[in-house]
């Protein structure tokens, strides 16, 4: 398989404090790869930097043979986009705005996610329960068409049967050419639909390792070899 | 469908379609869903399920046409090995785990057409 992502010591500090230290990992392209780590472990400015949100950082990004951070920009669906919309937007008024700014966006997949999803796009912002906030912003990130995914917690504050129904939405809309990067605390959720785990810790990335190969070489669910990571902070304490 | 969180994914897939043959949800001949398909409605990736049916290529149990799809073998020989393989494998486990309770394989067998007369009887009544 082709690596659609490569990114090499990367290092990123704001205002004097690190926020990523020499992180280096490569995505394989058509894959589904975990991001776990605890809150505040570096999961989400990961996701920010490969989005192309911030710029100053050093070391390498490179996406599919592209170094230029507007192009990459172009290639990933992240989604945490929403995050400046306002709460008095209706949502079909946002699909049609994010319909304006990506030329990759598709007005026809976002209503077929919106419809399977049980959207009422006439809504509010600020009238959506935690739940169907998530899966707006789900259907968003998955009707464009891209290279990357970058999923950030989309299960947070979701019950197991929408869980189910993001996850088939997930496989139903990926591109084969696309790899999916999603994060997330409860590893039990995604278990079963990771190739692959990346484990960060303190601001960096400490392992990446196959999935059926944690299985098959140390006999363990994704879960305890992910804890055992965590587990020898606390036991030094 | 649940997985054992402790067993790799793509094996546990290829033990759901010896599964499926052996009980005739999927005939000789028949046409698998296609793989997209088979990751959506098991919540796996694709590459897994691309896995798993890449070893039953191997092992002869599913036969790749290109660019029509995968297709259950034909070949009925192979269909009646793949059964015997999968009924012995049950039978080793059940076999192992008595004889490691002193069990000798006489008893095992009186055992067993015990059990088996026991439980026709309960079944039908």
């Amino acid at each position: 398989m082709d690596n659609l992502l490569v990114i090499d010591q990367l290092t990123y500090k704001r205002n004097m404090r690190v926020l990523l230290s020499d992180v280096s990992l490569t995505i394989p392209t058509g894959s589904i790869i975990g991001l776990l780590g605890d809150n505040g472990a570096g999961k989400t400015t990961l996701m920010r930097l490969i989005a192309g949100a911030a710029t100053n950082y050093q070391g390498s990004i490179i996406l599919d043979g592209e170094v230029d951070k507007t192009t990459i920009k172009g290639m990933v669906s992240f989604s945490e986009q929403l995050s400046g919309a306002s709460n008095d937007a209706r949502m079909g008024d946002l699909a049609k705005f994010y319909d304006s700014i990506y030329p990759e966006f598709s007005m026809t997949n976002f209503n077929l996610l919106a419809k399977n999803f049980d959207l009422n796009l006439k809504q509010k912002l600020s009238q959506l329960s935690k739940g169907m906030r998530r899966n707006f912003v789900i259907s968003i990130t998955l009707a464009r068409r891209a290279r990357l995914y970058l999923l950030d917690e989309p299960f947070d504050g979701i019950d197991s049967m929408k869980r189910k129904k993001i996850i088939e939405n997930i496989l139903t809309w990926m591109p084969d050419n696309a790899s999916v990067i999603v994060s997330d605390h409860h590893v039990s959720d995604i278990a079963n639909l990771l190739d692959q785990v990346i484990i960060i810790k303190d601001r960096t990335v400490v392992n990446q390792i196959a999935a059926d190969k944690i299985r098959e070489e140390y006999n363990q669910s994704i879960e305890e070899y992910y804890e055992s990571f965590y587990k020898e902070e606390n036991d030094n304490d | 469908m649940q997985f054992d969180d402790k067993v790799p994914i793509y094996y546990q897939i290829k033990k759901y379609l010896y599964k499926e043959i052996i009980i005739e949800h999927l005939n000789p001949g028949d046409k698998l869903p296609a793989v997209r398909q088979l990751a959506v409605d098991l919540t796996v990736n694709v590459n897994t399920i691309q896995r798993a049916i890449s070893e039953l290529v191997e092992e002869g149990i599913i036969v790749t046409q290109r660019g029509k799809g995968n297709f259950v073998t034909t070949d009925m020989e192979k269909l009646f090995a793949l059964k015997r393989h999968v009924v012995e494998e049950q039978i080793e486990v059940m076999y192992n785990n008595l004889t490691a309770l002193q069990v000798s394989p006489d008893e095992v067998l009186e055992y067993l057409t015990t059990y088996i007369g026991q439980r026709k009887e309960q079944d039908n009544g």
